[in-house]
């Protein structure tokens, strides 16, 4: 047993006051209870601190601390925090969060920490305190609501999302930008490489300059729309943004928040936009040029029927008279030509719905050898018939005619003078579409030079009588009107070959 | 009475050589034009004329708008041609029923080559500015 000088004793009273004296006056909310074995839970001691920030009147100061307590613990919450002291009397230590309804100032949250002791008599000691923490449960509570309203909105959009820590180059991909990439739909953590081997090679360059723009702060949010690929091997068009939420001392990036979003059928309405746009454009220089041909062919004939009438009403030698009235004969004709071939192409462009049969193509090519047996056998034409007997094509039978004759009669005009000539017919499938092959060994096509307006201005002047004059113009528009395209090969003195892509 | 001795008449419409004839006959312009249908079969004339030591056209009237070699690519193939005989001098006049903005401005690219630009019917007043 330890024994103490009576000047020991006074100075550790001493001591004791000035301690309790310090604890009394300090501003924590400091408190000592006491739990005996039997019996009722007193306060040990309270901090003036408790007493104000409890908001306890005089004459309650004096009351036991049960009834302190349930005036002050929100009743929902008053049998758990009894049961929680009851609980911890066998632990070191006693935290416990609770509610307290105060006079004044009303509900409010609370967090008591406290040291538990046992005494030799069996009662236990709990010091400790308590802190006010109802400004962060509410901060909590906002965090949660808004973390609620975040999840509710990601959930009712198809937008995913993505949050990249720079430093571990891990990304956090929720279960909607795995969707998109036909994963299971499940939140997942895997590196950035996951997404950017993914990205389309000739999407990436862009994705990686437009990433560095933000980063570099030229740009107040990164923007990029990329094609990615999927599980099933084909890419989608994925509209990606973020934002650093987080930079460092040295202003490096730290945290990339941001989003996906399937853009895909935009992406697709643009392209078919893209193309009627070049259609529509395509359709509109062919008919603008297709003025130029029939203002240049009616100035052409008309301008001729003038001079030509001049020469007849001057003129007094009967000879002359004779061959000025050929002239007018074939000036006449190719007028009314002219006018045919405008009147031909204004209805393809004004038909609605043009008609479609199954076609037999042989069936087709032999009537249009026999219109053109006078001419192939003058020039003793050579022609390589490899299309299969049973070959269809589901067109229109005045276009299909109008095609291979055209095809046909300009192999056969413009052949070359040092060979026989030689056309041949095929029929390819390719990606299900069928491909009409028509292939001569004539002068060919500069077509450098004439490539563009080969189904325009060139071969569509012919004032020649013997010439469908407009022949390729009118072709194009008819295999355009029945969804088809048309292109050519060809090289000069050797020959050309003009593919007709069918779509049925 | 012509200030032309050789003259060439380069234009696919046969209709058309009858009536230059009888235009310069009418206009007592003494000269006998020698025809071509398109571009080529005038180049070919007068790259032979070079092999054979002759002297060039000193007149062309050109149309525009030929099958197999058209108008501009005959004055493309005619400055090449034409670069062994600096000194001879040919005149030449397109004549075309084209009155399309691209040919007019086209013309403009050719004028080191070119005289002036006609639109056919040609009139009196045209055939009085070329003699």
């Amino acid at each position: 047993m330890e024994t103490y000088e009576y000047s020991d004793l006074k100075y550790l009273e001493e001591k004791n006051n000035f301690f309790k004296k310090l604890l009394f006056q300090s501003p924590d909310l400091i408190f000592q209870f006491n739990l005996p074995k039997k019996g009722k839970l007193h306060f040990s001691f309270l901090s003036k601190s408790v007493i104000t920030h409890f908001e306890l009147a005089p004459h309650e100061k004096s009351n036991d601390a049960i009834t302190v307590l349930k005036s002050r613990i929100l009743p929902e919450d008053y049998l758990g925090f009894l049961q929680s002291i009851h609980e911890s009397r066998l632990h070191r230590e006693w935290i416990h969060e609770f509610r307290a309804v105060l006079p004044i100032r009303g509900l409010r949250w609370y967090k008591a920490t406290a040291t538990v002791c046992s005494n030799e008599d069996g009662s236990v000691d709990f010091y400790g305190k308590v802190t006010d923490i109802t400004a962060y449960k509410e901060q909590e509570l906002r965090l949660k609501l808004s973390e609620q309203r975040f999840l509710f909105a990601l959930e009712a959009s198809s937008e995913g999302i993505w949050d990249l820590d720079v430093k571990t180059q891990k990304v956090f991909y929720s279960s909607q930008s795995m969707k998109m990439l036909e994963f299971e739909a499940k939140d997942t953590i895997d590196s950035i490489d996951m997404w950017d081997n993914r990205v389309h090679p000739s999407d990436k360059e862009q994705y990686l300059v437009d990433i560095q723009l933000h980063i570099n702060n030229v740009t107040p949010y990164y923007e990029n729309a990329q094609r990615v690929l999927t599980q099933s091997g084909d890419y989608k068009w994925i509209l990606s943004r973020g934002k650093i939420i987080e930079r460092d001392a040295r202003n490096r990036p730290l945290r990339i928040i941001g989003t996906h979003t399937d853009i895909s059928v935009q992406k697709e309405k643009e392209k078919v936009l893209q193309q009627t746009v070049e259609i529509v454009g395509a359709q509109n220089s062919r008919l603008l040029n297709f003025a130029h041909i029939v203002s240049h062919n009616l100035r052409s004939h008309s301008g001729n029927i003038k001079m030509l009438l001049d020469i007849i009403s001057e003129e007094s030698d009967e000879e002359i008279i004779r061959e000025s009235f050929t002239h007018l004969r074939s000036s006449s004709h190719a007028l009314t030509q002219t006018i045919d071939h405008l009147k031909e192409l204004v209805e393809i462009q004004t038909e609605l719905i043009h008609k479609r049969e199954n076609l037999n193509i042989n069936t087709f090519l032999g009537k249009t050898l026999d219109i053109l047996a006078e001419e192939i056998n003058k020039n003793k034409v050579v022609i390589k018939n490899n299309i299969c007997s049973e070959q269809t094509i589901t067109f229109n039978p005045a276009y299909l005619e109008s095609i291979l004759l055209n095809f046909t009669s300009n192999a056969i005009k413009y052949s070359h003078p040092e060979r026989r000539p030689v056309i041949s017919y095929s029929m390819v499938v390719k990606n299900s579409q069928k491909i009409l092959k028509i292939r001569d060994n004539g002068l060919g096509i500069n077509l450098e030079r004439h490539g563009k307006k080969i189904f325009g201005m060139y071969k569509t002047f012919h004032k020649n009588q013997d010439s469908r004059g407009i022949g390729l113009f009118i072709t194009k528009n008819q295999i355009e009107a029945m969804g088809g395209t048309v292109a050519v090969q060809s090289q000069v003195g050797k020959g050309t070959t003009f593919k007709i892509y069918f779509n049925e | 009475m012509s200030k032309f001795k050789e003259v060439f008449v380069v234009d696919d419409d046969k209709v058309f050589h009858f009536i230059i004839k009888k235009l310069f006959t009418k206009n007592n312009i003494e000269i006998n034009p020698s025809f071509y249908l398109n571009g080529l079969e005038a180049i070919e004339t007068i790259k032979e004329k070079i092999d054979q030591g002759t002297s060039l056209p000193d007149l062309i009237l050109l149309d525009i708008n030929m099958p197999i070699m058209d108008g501009w690519q005959f004055l493309d193939e005619f400055r090449q041609t034409r670069k062994t005989k600096p000194d001879e001098k040919t005149v030449i006049y397109l004549v075309s029923s084209s009155d399309s903005q691209s040919d007019i401005n086209k013309a403009k690219e050719y004028q080191d080559q070119i005289k002036d630009y006609f639109f056919k019917p040609m009139t009196l007043e045209d055939l009085q500015k070329i003699f």
